[in-house]
């Protein structure tokens, strides 16, 4: 038994010795430990960028919501297009989810925001479309509406639930406690409705809103992969270097 | 003068002699000793060793086990629950120690004086009143009666009866009190101990310590199970000491000894009880041997069962599970089974019990024939008896009796009348059953272009990779002699020509309306689908246009019906004789010239979609583009030739082919190959190594094992060297097993023996559930549904249902279906999944689906089966009785109707209503359908928390919250709910049921 240990120990050293890099699984198993800190927004870099968007524009397409007369009175001036692609007037692309992919320490724990995020259900619509919650944070379901909605997030690493929600209701709260980029969520009732949420075990990700930009503040400073997901263009990574209090721009860019 | 004689006592000397027989002695007894100890119990060391170990592994697991524990204590939930419970100790104390007290120290010493007296007083009176019983004469009677009287009075009895009485019920009451006070407390012990024992994940550390007691005085024996009424004897563990430990070792935690792991599936030992089943009747093996690790493993010459390699663990199973398609927990042996069946191995073996359709043919034929001969000897009777009752000489007594008895025959006759009924429709329905491992070959003319059927014969394999056909080693004029006989002998009949489909429509139907559960397509990496049915990515290469438009639209037309009893297929002409028109389908089934059951269908479990001409002959167009680029095939003139056809017969006959298809004029052919159902426990002189004999006990595979294994991986292996003609080679065609394959199949055969264990140990247990795996074996439910939980269905694996909304596009999830409907409509749905006789080109309850409920023609007893398996699997009472549901009151009907029509209900934005204008729109199961269609109690379930039934289902949850003993609806309700008491799942379950 000892011998095997002494082999085991002695192979372990080579494989170690034999790369640069530390070995990897034996870093990611780690369970974070240590203090959770929040993002140094004094101390920390701050990476800002847009997601330009470039090629012909899509067509908006209209969603029809006659089957359901409640939710077709909340848009009888204005009909509603869907929120798959939206361009801003600037040529960027609005809900594009960015966020750190890698690079932070594994075994460093960050502070879950006390605070919600909230989902709103109005007009039949999802609002925001697209959402960013830290793992474990709340995000906050609420129904506007004078209709039935239910709640269906599809992820494929948290469980999966679908709850209903009255009109008037209380809000609902729930987390995720898995990293996953993205989780679908719909309304089986008005199968139009659509949001994604991104759910990352770091403070460190944003949405593009309607001028395409993101901001990222409180890095630490080090190299780190960032990528941007769209639900229709899907990903697109580039690796960037911060030092600390350094202000960097990071620039995306789709193809439609 | 003679040498003085020698004193043999003075001058001989055996100190020599004995010194070396002492010594041998000696020698002897050291060798006994050594052998005795290490030689022939060479489990004693392996105990020795394994004590050493597990106190080595307890010390280990106790350790880390107690940092755990220490660190779980700490923490603050644990902290909290603990104090609760000392916080509710010290609540109770005070009155639990009173009535403490008043027990010890008053009630019991009371009732303890008074018992001893009032025993000896009760057996006293016992003894007198046992005299007074037996005893003769009345004077004693009375003289004893009237001393157990007087015995009575003395001790006062009765007083002394009530008192200790009064005392013991005294003490019941208080303990009573005891427990009811310690209630809280226990409950919060409970709950603090689950804590524990929900966060640890091995044993806690008081089952460690208890076991490490144990091994103090662990002692050196054999180790044994007895199972008395099979008289087996199973000595196993006296090595494999770790195989039952409550806790689990591996073979690295002691010591990388293997021996002394623990079984590696508690569950199934849960169910198979050693103390009850022993070792050897799973694993094989020599049970009684300890004298050497080769002769307990029955790895010896002539021990017919060794224990089976890891691989082929899952023989064991077969045991007692032989009559079964799916085992649970088998799924090698599963595999192997299923090989078996699908690949055509039972085509040309027979194996009790897998050739279901055949054997339950003939034994219907069997009764019909025994019911019609007891019949005819009831008649003779009958008359005999009769001529007998009108004889003049016989008395009227007689005549009576026998009148009488002519009667009992006529109604036994009738009981049986309706038994050859039951019969007679099983037969019928039994001719739709059977089905062929291949494709009918009397369709080739119509079907196939002619120069494609040697390049298949030459190796179908490499024409279509995955194929079921097996591969032959057919020589070039053996493969021109098949051909020819196979296109001479095939019908001449072909389907009507058809007008050109739309390819792209055809491919948006192929790939959504379900085909890719059973068929694939691509080829390598790209392939896509099921292998239950052929791979069609060459299909356009070999395939007649109009003959797979009439295939994908009815898949079940034959050109003409065969007639089993006249032993050919049937024309046009057969029917104008008796002035028919030539129809022939399920309606239509009776042959004109003899009245016998045809095959009108062909015997392909291919099902119907009941899809329109023109989808049809879209998806033919689209299969009809799916071909190699600049494919050649030699022309084949010799197809024609006359000659060839009779060599091609003998050939055709020699390889079985009418075996696995149909094949004019070879209908009836018998089995080629021989019986398999105890092929595990042939004698092995009996499987034929023929040259390879040497070899094989050379390498130490001359075992049942081995020969399945390498006849499997090569099937002609035993032909090496041997000097056969043609004819006399090794027929058994090569199935291209993958290693995983061949021991999967092996594993089965290798379990397929005489049991060694009695009947009564076979699984008789839900035998409908195990009647359904055939059927759903057979038609591949399993293709399109979710039947039990961990298993997924094929559609659910496919690129194109997993993107989120495309999973609501998937058919249902039939697990608990036996719970969810009623199995009369179920029988009806599996009859006709449109649900209609007119509209059939839908799906009767899910027609917003795309993909489509086949109809599969099942029989009748096929469809009893279904019905059958999925209440038994959803354990429902059979026969299945409605429950009845209270009647909606007027008003409750009009809060039921308010509640489901308003806003906050979302029941009618997705389910169907039976208004075509909604239904359009629609995503979930029509209410219409319900009332017929669900079981109420499911409803209610259902209603409460879908996700529980089908995960991810569209059905949202939280519709109900819980108030007090009720559930109301979780949203606003209509005013006048406010005064309405009653549960509103129940209401709205009522309601959809209320046209019943």
């Amino acid at each position: 038994m000892k011998l095997y240990a002494v082999a085991a120990f002695a192979l372990l050293t080579l494989i170690s010795c034999s790369s640069d890099k530390p070995p990897a699984a034996a870093t990611t198993e780690l369970a974070p430990t240590g203090p959770a800190l929040s993002p140094d927004e004094a101390n920390g870099a701050t990476l800002t960028g847009k997601v330009a968007f470039t090629g012909a524009k899509p067509p908006l397409s209209m969603i029809d919501m006659s089957a359901n007369p409640a939710c077709e009175r909340a848009h009888k001036d204005a009909p509603l297009a869907a929120e798959d692609i939206v361009v801003n007037p600037n040529g960027t692309l609005k809900y594009v989810f960015v966020w750190v992919k890698s690079g932070l320490p594994a075994n460093q724990r960050w502070a879950i925001p006390a605070t919600p995020v909230v989902l709103d259900q109005s007009g039949c619509q999802y609002k925001p479309h697209m959402i960013g919650v830290m793992t474990g944070q709340n995000v906050e379901l609420r129904n506007s509406d004078p209709t039935n909605h239910n709640i269906h997030p599809q992820p494929s690493l948290n469980p999966e639930w679908n709850d209903s929600q009255a009109p008037g209701g209380d809000p609902k709260f729930k987390t995720f406690a898995r990293q996953e980029i993205m989780i679908p969520v719909k309304c089986n009732v008005h199968p139009w409705m659509r949001s994604f949420i991104g759910a990352v075990n770091h403070p460190f990700f944003a949405v593009t809103g309607d001028d395409g930009t993101f901001t990222i503040v409180g890095l630490p400073p080090g190299t780190y992969v960032i990528q941007t997901w769209h639900e229709k263009f899907g990903t697109v990574e580039q690796t960037v270097t911060v030092g600390a209090k350094e202000h960097k721009a990071v620039d995306f860019s789709y193809k439609g | 003068m003679t040498p003085p004689v020698k004193d043999p006592v003075i001058h001989s000397s055996l100190s020599r002699p004995l010194a070396v027989s002492a010594l041998l002695l000696l020698l002897a007894l050291a060798w006994s000793l050594y052998d005795e100890t290490y030689s022939i119990r060479p489990w004693k060391s392996y105990q020795s060793r394994f004590a050493k170990l597990y106190s080595r592994f307890l010390d280990q697991a106790s350790a880390g086990q107690s940092e755990l524990e220490r660190n779980l204590k700490a923490s603050p939930d644990y902290r909290a629950l603990d104090s609760a419970l000392q916080q509710s100790e010290r609540e109770s104390l005070p009155a639990v120690a009173a009535i403490d007290r008043q027990i010890n120290q008053q009630l019991a010493p009371q009732i303890l004086a008074l018992n001893e007296p009032f025993q000896e007083v009760r057996s006293r009176i016992a003894a007198l009143t046992y005299q007074l019983e037996t005893s003769r004469s009345e004077s004693a009677k009375t003289d004893l009666r009237r001393q157990i009287d007087q015995l009575k009075a003395e001790t006062r009895f009765a007083a002394l009866s009530a008192q200790l009485q009064s005392l013991k019920d005294e003490k019941a009451r208080l303990l009573q009190q005891r427990v009811e006070l310690m209630r809280p407390a226990d409950a919060l012990r409970a709950r603090r101990d689950r804590y524990l024992a929900d966060r640890l994940p091995g044993a806690s550390t008081a089952t460690i310590s208890a076991l490490r007691t144990s091994l103090t005085n662990f002692d050196i024996r054999i180790r044994q199970i007895h199972v008395k009424d099979v008289d087996l004897v199973d000595r196993c563990e006296s090595c494999h000491l770790g195989a039952r430990e409550p806790v689990t070792l591996t073979k690295a935690s002691m010591g990388g000894e293997a021996v002394f792991a623990s079984h590696p599936n508690p569950e199934l030992l849960k169910l198979h009880d050693p103390e009850k089943f022993g070792c050897t009747p799973c694993h094989g093996g020599n049970g009684v041997a300890v004298a050497s690790v080769e002769k307990a493993h029955g790895a010896n010459k002539f021990w017919l069962w060794p224990l089976h390699a890891k691989e082929n663990i899952q023989a064991g199973c077969q045991q007692c599970h032989a009559r079964e398609i799916l085992t649970e927990m088998a799924p090698t042996l599963n595999q192997g089974r299923e090989i078996y069946r699908a690949r055509g191995c039972i085509a040309c073996h027979r194996y009790e019990s897998f050739d279901r359709e055949a054997d339950e043919i003939s034994s219907v034929t069997q009764q019909l024939r025994s019911i019609d001969q007891q019949k005819s000897a009831w008649t003779r009777e009958a008359a005999l008896s009769e001529a007998q009752a009108n004889d003049p000489r016989t008395s009227d007594e007689d005549a009576r009796k026998l009148l009488a008895h002519i009667n009992d025959l006529k109604l036994r006759a009738s009981l049986l009348d309706a038994q050859v009924d039951t019969l007679d429709t099983r037969s019928r329905s039994l001719v739709r059953e059977v089905k062929k491992t291949g494709p009918s070959l009397k369709e080739v003319r119509a079907k196939l272009r002619p120069e494609w059927l040697p390049v298949w014969l030459k190796d179908p394999r490499q024409w279509r990779e995955g194929t079921k056909m097996p591969s032959f080693r057919l020589a070039d004029p053996e493969i021109r002699a098949i051909s020819a006989f196979l296109w001479q002998s095939a019908l001449a009949a072909s389907p009507p020509p058809q007008a050109a489909g739309d390819p792209a429509r055809g491919r948006e139907a192929f790939e959504t309306r379900g085909c890719l559960a059973c068929h694939s397509l691509g080829e390598g990496s790209a392939r896509q689908g099921g292998n239950f049915a052929a791979n069609l990515s060459r299909i356009g290469e070999k395939a007649d246009y109009s003959y797979l438009v009439r295939w994908i639209h009815n898949p079940r037309q034959r050109s003409a019906p065969y007639c089993a009893f006249e032993k050919r297929d049937l024309t046009a002409e057969d029917y104008r004789r008796h002035n028919l028109p030539f129809l022939f389908d399920l309606d239509h089934s009776r042959c004109p010239n003899d009245g016998h059951e045809l095959q009108v269908q062909q015997m392909t479990p291919m099902p119907s979609l009941r899809l329109s001409e023109p989808e049809a002959r879209d998806i033919a167009s689209y299969l009809m583009t799916r071909k190699h680029d600049n494919v050649a095939y030699p022309d084949a003139p010799y197809l024609t030739d006359p000659a060839l056809k009779s060599q091609g017969l003998a050939l055709v006959r020699n390889y079985g082919c009418a075996n696995c298809h149909e094949i004019a004029g070879l209908e009836e052919e018998p089995r080629i190959g021989t019986e398999l159902t105890r092929e595990g426990s042939k004698p092995i002189d009996r499987l034929d190594f023929a040259l390879l004999t040497a070899q094989a006990n050379a390498e130490g595979w001359l075992t049942h094992k081995g020969f399945f294994d390498r006849k499997l991986q090569n099937p002609a292996i035993f032909d090496t060297g041997k000097e056969k003609s043609a004819q006399e080679r090794l027929k058994m065609p090569d199935f291209h097993l993958s290693k995983p394959e061949i021991d999967s199949v092996s594993t089965f055969l290798l379990g397929s023996v005489d049991a060694t264990v009695p009947p009564r140990y076979f699984n008789t247990r839900g035998q409908d559930i195990a009647d359904g795996w055939w059927v759903v074996a057979k038609y591949n439910c399993m293709g399109c549904h979710q039947l039990h939980p961990g298993q997924s269905s094929l559609l659910q694996l496919l690129p194109q249902y997993q993107d989120a909304d495309s999973r609501d596009r998937l058919p249902p999830t039939l697990i608990g279906e036996g719970a969810r409907v009623n199995p009369a409509w179920l029988l009806r749905f599996l009859a006709n999944p449109a649900l209609s006789d007119t509209l059939t080109d839908r799906n009767g309850v899910r027609p917003y689906l795309r993909v489509r409920m086949p109809s599969f023609s099942l029989s009748a007893g096929e469809v009893q089966k279904l019905a059958r398996f999925f209440a038994a699997l959803a354990s429902q009472a059979q026969p299945f009785v409605a429950a009845p549901l209270d009647p909606l009151t007027a008003s409750e009907l009009t809060l039921a109707r308010q509640l489901f029509a308003s806003e906050a209900a979302p029941c009618l934005k997705c389910h169907m209503t039976g208004d075509p204008k909604h239904d359009a729109r629609a995503t979930a199961p029509s209410f219409a359908l319900a009332p017929d269609r669900l079981q109420p109690a499911w409803v209610r379930r259902w209603l409460l928390d879908p996700a529980l039934l089908a995960p991810g289902t569209a059905m949202p949850s939280g519709l109900f919250r819980r108030e007090g003993d009720r559930f109301v609806f979780a949203g606003p309700t209509p005013p006048a709910f406010a005064s309405y008491p009653k549960d509103h799942a129940d209401l709205l379950t009522r309601f959809i049921f209320k046209t019943r």
